[in-house]
């Protein structure tokens, strides 16, 4: 097999670990932010709820999770879960981040004082609105290095999937490499998570620059 | 409670998504319909199955079930599956039968198996270069296995070459074999202990005299497919379709193709023989 | 006109009473500070006369509106939601820390709540908000961020921020006691041009000769109670009340 042919089967397994991670972005974000409401909620069972669940997300192996996350449906209900692993990947990934963003919004949110609140109550902002325009955009700030570290984690962390023979990436390089007795599907995906995370850091740098303008 | 309820809708409609695009990933296929034959297999695990280099999927056993399935006028569904996860894709029926060079031996009980059509040994892979020439050598070497293989099986304590693996100096378990001969490669572990159609492709597929097959096997064993306990009817139906296939030489060409030759147990003349242990085996069961 | 009115003002919090039973108005063009030591309940009252702390007992009321009523039985029952978004309007309030968004440059600081939570014209509110920063002597600083601000342009900035909503009584909660002792003075000049214009204003300070001078009415507070008010020169110079004097003697 030429490097060549290597890469074009293996840029299947790329596209498909990009989906990963986009679509995780995109539901564990909000997911995270209503997370960290409930876990801030004056009512004790809702906040215990978030409690529980972002120290049961937090603390059990991501792989357990994706494990369970498909697998569940047929043990708990008995459902057909043929066509579900695409789905339980996402569903899985994002639970498990919206814990770990859950926690960085709350530290973010908890960190902005008091009196940012009373200065907007006073000027008669309602409370939506002192939220999305003076509590956001400084948490946004706040918590973009911790951001910044968990969307790197989150692009190595896709090569989990595996667990599920979902066929992104590393699951793909593991199977060529298998059959070619070669490491060099593995140096690709080095190569391939390298640049990944090369590019989202870049990326995020751009967005802390230009959250820069003030301290 | 307002934001308790809001929590839930967007749960509820964040999972609606999610299955929406899920089954429009998967191409939604009737998942249900009898005719759609969802074979599990381990993608790494040359030559029964493995990713060929256009990118599909193919090996010994992968052929066998599509000939099989070709035969019964069924459509195929090939899913690779993480062998740790094996158990809980067939029970979930998110696979109909493991085929992948699954050994029967010290699993009898727990799957429907099909007549065994290859008989497996486990065998010693080493450095050309090694010095180790009989099992017996291998005193206080560093061996590497397979997590969930037969060779784990029978190396470990409790395993019927349990007493050879006390003379190793280090039992290593690694999740695929391929990391196992990078090891080998690198000089890590001395030996691997393996199946013997797996470790004939490595050798053939590496420098000559890289590597060698010590001849005194540790174990011979067998393999079958395995369905579902209850799934005798289909088990059958599979079964009696891979038997034709005996009888019309498409499995023993296969075999010639993947060089498993040596290994395969079934035979035209011999089939009835076959046939009539499977018809003995649910009174066994 | 009575601009403020508060009757029988009770708060505790936990089983500290704060505020026993204060009583308070405010005309228009009037101009009242409440001096005392640390721990009096001053600041409290302010909080509860601009609705960021709900008083247990008492009457709250603006221009003749009820912010909140006592119920007869010693209990502030506040209006709506609705009717409190109205009342807000009628006041504005000076931090110690000033409270500047940080995020918003100076002008936006000033023009967002006229144009998000008043609706007003955007063009309109900012030739208003840069007539301000004139009148603050910041009309360069409108680009500006509050961090790179001086501590007193910051407070200037936010005394422009809440005249920009027009209130009819301007709060200010010690608005000079973050600041370093040399840029007092900015603030204080701010404050008296403002009572030149007779802009109805509660100032909460430290500061007694400012106090005295740019004031028409004194309270003294001390222990969640009014202890003496009365005339600005006779307050400081010549307090009938032992607690009076032994507060003011510090000075």
């Amino acid at each position: 097999m030429t490097f060549a042919t290597m890469l074009e089967q293996m840029s299947t397994g790329m596209l498909r670990t990009v989906g990963i991670f986009v679509l995780t972005l995109i539901f564990s974000m909000p997911l995270g932010m209503l997370v960290a409401f409930a876990r801030m909620s004056k009512n004790r069972i809702i906040k215990n709820i978030a409690r529980i669940y972002i120290s049961v997300l937090r603390g059990t192996p991501l792989m357990l999770q994706l494990l369970v996350v498909y697998f569940a449906p047929f043990y708990i209900w008995g459902a057909n879960i043929g066509g579900y692993r695409f789905a339980a990947v996402i569903i899985g990934f994002a639970l498990n981040y919206a814990a770990y963003f859950a926690e960085i919004y709350r530290g973010g949110i908890e960190s902005i004082p008091k009196g940012q609140y009373e200065a907007a109550a006073v000027l008669g902002y309602t409370k939506s609105q002192t939220f999305m325009r003076i509590v956001l955009p400084q948490v946004a700030k706040n918590i973009m290095p911790a951001v910044t570290n968990e969307v790197i984690t989150l692009v190595k962390d896709t090569s989990l999937a595996f667990t599920l023979a979902y066929q992104e990436v590393f699951t793909i390089g593991k199977q060529i490499a298998a059959a070619q007795t070669s490491f060099m599907p593995f140096v690709i995906a080095g190569v391939f998570y390298y640049i990944a995370n090369a590019v989202v850091a870049f990326v995020m740098e751009i967005f802390e620059k230009k959250m820069n303008y003030y301290r | 409670m307002k934001k308790f309820i809001a929590l839930l809708l967007v749960a509820v409609m964040t999972l609606t998504m999610f299955t929406a695009c899920g089954s429009t990933d998967d191409g939604g296929e009737a998942a249900t319909d009898a005719t759609v034959f969802k074979m599990g297999f381990d993608a790494e695990y040359p030559p029964y199955s493995y990713m060929a280099d256009d990118g599909t999927y193919t090996g010994f056993d992968i052929e066998m079930a599509q000939a099989v399935c070709k035969e019964l006028g069924w459509e195929i569904e090939l899913i690779p599956i993480d062998w740790d996860a094996k158990d809980a894709e067939l029970n979930s029926g998110a696979i109909d039968c493991i085929w992948s060079g699954f050994t029967i031996n010290g699993r009898e009980d727990d799957y429907a198996w099909s007549v065994p059509y290859v008989d497996n040994s486990q065998v010693i892979l080493t450095k050309g270069d090694s010095g180790i020439a009989t099992p017996a050598d291998l005193a206080g070497k560093k061996v590497g296995v397979q997590i969930g293989t037969s060779a784990l099986e029978l190396l470990q304590e409790g395993g019927k070459c349990a007493d050879l693996a006390a003379t190793f100096g280090e039992l290593l378990t690694f999740n695929s074999y391929n990391t196992a001969f990078v090891e080998l490669e690198a000089g890590s572990v001395d030996a691997v202990a393996i199946d013997i159609g797996v470790a004939k492709y490595q050798v053939n597929s590496r420098d000559e005299g890289a590597y060698v097959i010590l001849d005194e096997a540790i174990a011979t064993e067998q393999y079958g497919v395995g369905f579902r306990v209850a799934d005798t009817d289909l088990r059958d139906q599979i079964q009696n379709a891979m038997l034709k296939l005996v009888v019309d030489g498409t499995y023993a060409e296969l075999a010639e193709k993947y060089e498993l030759t040596d290994f395969i147990c079934l035979q035209a003349g011999t089939t009835e023989n076959a046939v009539d242990a499977i018809e003995e085996e649910p009174a066994a069961e | 006109m009575k601009i403020l009115e508060i009757n029988n003002c009770k708060k505790q919090f936990g089983d500290l009473e704060v505020l026993k039973d204060i009583s308070l108005s405010v005309e228009q063009g009037q101009v009242i500070s409440i001096i005392g030591p640390s721990g009096s309940g001053k600041s409290t009252l302010l909080r509860c006369a601009t609705l960021l702390e709900t008083m247990d007992g008492g009457d709250l009321i603006y221009l003749g509106q009820y912010a909140a009523k006592d119920d007869g039985n010693g209990t502030a029952v506040y209006a709506s939601d609705q009717e409190l978004k109205q009342i807000r309007m009628n006041f504005g309030l000076v931090f110690q820390n000033f409270n500047l968004f940080p995020h918003y440059s100076v002008l936006k600081n000033i023009m967002e709540a006229p144009v998000l939570v008043q609706k007003r014209d955007k063009a309109e509110v900012k030739a208003e908000a840069m007539e301000l920063l004139r009148k603050m002597g910041l009309e360069d600083k409108a680009d500006a961020y509050p961090y790179q601000l001086s501590g007193g342009q910051q407070q200037r900035v936010s005394i422009a921020r809440a005249l920009a909503m027009k209130p009819n009584i301007l709060f200010f909660d010690e608005p000079t006691s973050a600041l370093d002792p040399e840029l007092t003075g900015e603030i204080l000049k701010v404050i008296r041009d403002l009572a030149a214009e007779k802009m109805t204003m509660v100032i909460v300070t430290h500061e007694m000769a400012f106090a005295r001078d740019v004031s028409d009415h004194i309270i003294f507070m001390d222990g969640g109670v009014i202890v003496e008010q009365g005339d600005p020169q006779q307050i400081i110079n010549d307090p009938k009340e032992e607690r009076t004097k032994a507060f003011l003697s510090r000075f």
